[in-house]
């Protein structure tokens, strides 16, 4: 299967004369568990939109499964399976009924909808609750109903928009697990569409930056995480004297916040910090991998597709917003 | 890598592997016409809040139970007065017949578009499901027409339902009943085609004003507003002197466009203070239909345009 399972050529989408969410994007995606990663505003939404056959663009060109989204919307429809990022549930109906409603409508005969939604809705955890209304849900048991519709179609692509939006660390880490299995076990092609980064670490295996409607990077995830490594080394005190400790060993450091971020591109600092730690007689709290935040791929910004882009080592590095809220169309 | 397992090459050790785990489906998918006679029987039973909440079945039986009442009531005094037989001279004098049914349930029939309405298409845009349906096989046309087309047919039934009771009542309780069927036999064109403009015109026209009101309170007194305004502001111009003007405004009435076609169809005079006795019959169904086609027109336009 050499075939890219999405071609997009030089996709542009403009709203008017003034917002640009999309300018000149080009980029294959294989099959995996793709994340599609930028800030918001950054086009994630619309690029979906356009992918589904749900929106025009205003020029370039895209294939999905090989088929033109501009003539073959609905037969791409038919194979794809689509979790929106805002709510799309009514509130009065059972999940039970609303699944399988949403299967015949996907197309399948009535018998296999009511079979597909009992077992899909299996899949993602939704047990005695099916039969309740949907209104009086939790957003994590929601946030399942929502993927269960994408899924009970049985397609070979499944696009979900920002899917652990408003979820608790642990509905979070479910629904990351269920990602991945559908991705590993179930055999489908995943696009995880999201802001955070370190979501597509755990599950993803390639990974598509964007930004303002350009494409920043393309590349398998464990090229970004080989060439970006850092160590947080976290103390309950005396950052700073293990900063320089660590910095007269000779390793390139920065403060951030009480950690300590050491670059971890050759193997030493794993040794160095452990004894650095243990002859200062210092509290340590944790030792992390850090990887790449998202406006650290920002900051490489060249945008140059699938290129490896060295990266210098952690040099002063400022604590930025996690979440750099940019307005525009999502 | 894992390789979809079909059914056909699932054979042996790696199908016990499948059975616990995810199955695809390899069965039949039926496309667009199947998506949109599903959507056609769902927006039907919604319509009668069947597949929701308990709460949302009240008032569409509440208001199916009264749209009956009269057809039931006919048919239970009718069963006395033929007891003494008195039948055949009740029925001459009962104010509700074929050609009264529906203007007798108008308003009962305004009520249930004003109260059911706003449930198909506003839910959808509300709570965001109209993102669902179109990321499926089904287009926003599909859309649009399976929806006003179940609403439709769920006021058909609200305005049949209790003429075929009456019909049965009638025949069933006389006793020569081919006699009975004959003479009730002339009638059913005009019922079924003053039902079906009924149904079409008043339901095509909320439902246009609930696809542009999501919120369900101003959809349901936007639906109010359209079948009653205009025919009191006719009244009131004609009031005023100004009969001519009076005399078209009707024909934007939705409530009096039915009137007309009822008097047209069943060939009876409308009552003589009526103030736009003097149109021609084929006037009121050309504007039914006008009506009717409009709001679908209209429908499948804003569906085509809204932002998902």
């Amino acid at each position: 299967m050499g075939v890219a399972l999405i071609s997009i050529r030089n996709l542009t989408k403009r709203y008017g004369s003034s917002i640009t969410a999309l300018d000149g994007l080009t980029v294959d995606i294989e099959p995996g568990i793709v994340g599609l990663v930028g800030s918001n505003g950054a086009g994630k939404s619309t690029l979906l939109k356009i992918l589904l056959g749900l929106i025009g663009a205003t020029s370039g060109e895209a294939t999905v499964l090989d088929l033109d989204v501009r003539t073959r919307g609905t037969d791409i429809r038919q194979r794809v399976g689509y979790m929106p990022e805002h709510d799309c549930l009514p509130p009065d109906a059972s999940a039970t009924d609303f699944v399988s409603h949403m299967a015949l409508i996907s197309g399948l005969p009535r018998t296999a909808a009511r079979e597909r939604t009992a077992e899909v809705l299996r899949h993602v955890g939704l047990y005695e609750e099916r039969y309740r209304a949907i209104g009086g849900y939790s957003t994590g048991m929601k946030q399942r109903v929502k993927l269960a519709q994408a899924l009970v179609h049985d397609p070979v692509l499944l696009l979900l928009d920002e899917p652990t939006n408003g979820l608790d660390p642990t509905g979070r880490d479910e629904m990351l697990e269920l990602i991945h299995r559908i991705g590993a076990e179930f055999g489908i092609a995943v696009i995880v569409a999201t802001h955070l980064l370190g979501e597509i670490e755990r599950v993803g295996s390639h990974l598509v930056a964007i930004e303002g409607g350009k494409l920043l990077r393309s590349a398998p995830l464990g090229e970004f995480i080989e060439h970006t490594g850092t160590l947080a080394v976290e103390v309950d005190e005396g950052s700073e004297t293990l900063a320089e400790r660590l910095a007269a060993d000779g390793l390139s450091i920065a403060l951030d916040g009480r950690a300590v971020l050491v670059d971890v591109a050759d193997g030493r600092p794993y040794d160095l910090v452990r004894d650095a730690v243990a002859d200062l007689g210092l509290p340590l709290v944790r030792i992390e991998r850090r990887r790449h935040r998202l406006e650290d791929l920002f900051r490489d910004a060249a945008p140059v597709p699938a290129g490896p882009a060295g990266h210098g080592p952690a040099a002063a590095r400022d604590q930025v917003g996690v979440d750099p809220a940019v307005g525009g169309p999502s | 890598m894992s390789e979809p397992v079909t059914a056909a090459t699932s054979a042996g050790a790696t199908g016990s592997i499948y059975d616990i785990g995810y199955r695809r489906y390899e069965g039949t998918r039926l496309g667009r016409g199947h998506a949109a006679r599903s959507l056609f029987v769902h927006s039907l039973r919604s319509s009668y809040g069947i597949g929701r909440g308990g709460r949302a079945k009240i008032a569409p039986i509440i208001l199916g139970v009264m749209a009956l009442i009269p057809a039931v009531g006919i048919v239970a005094a009718l069963t006395l007065f033929a007891q003494f037989g008195a039948g055949r001279e009740f029925d001459e004098q009962v104010p509700i017949r074929y050609d009264t049914y529906a203007g007798t349930i108008s308003t009962i029939v305004i009520l249930f578009c004003a109260a059911q309405a706003p449930e198909l298409f506003g839910r959808d845009q509300r709570h965001g499901v109209l993102a669902l349906y179109f990321a499926r096989a089904l287009r926003r046309s599909d859309y649009a027409l399976a929806r006003i087309g179940g609403f439709i047919a769920a006021l058909l039934i609200l305005e049949l339902l209790p003429q075929v009771i009456l019909f049965l009542g009638r025949v069933l309780l006389t006793s020569d009943i081919p006699e009975a069927v004959a003479d009730d036999l002339p009638s059913v064109g005009p019922v079924l085609a003053q039902s079906a403009l009924a149904a079409g015109l008043l339901g095509g026209l909320s439902m246009v004003v609930s696809a542009f009101t999501p919120r369900r309170a101003y959809a349901v007194a936007g639906i109010i507003a359209l079948f009653t305004i205009p025919n009191v502001v006719a009244g009131i111009v004609v009031g005023l002197g100004s009969s001519t003007i009076g005399t078209w405004l009707t024909l934007v009435s939705p409530t009096s466009i039915l009137d007309g076609t009822n008097a047209f169809l069943f060939d009876t005079r409308l009552d003589s203070d009526f103030f736009f006795v003097d149109l021609p019959g084929i006037a009121f169904v050309g504007a039914a239909l006008v009506g009717i086609g409009g709001s679908i027109a209209i429908t499948l336009r804003r569906f085509a345009r809204i932002a998902t």
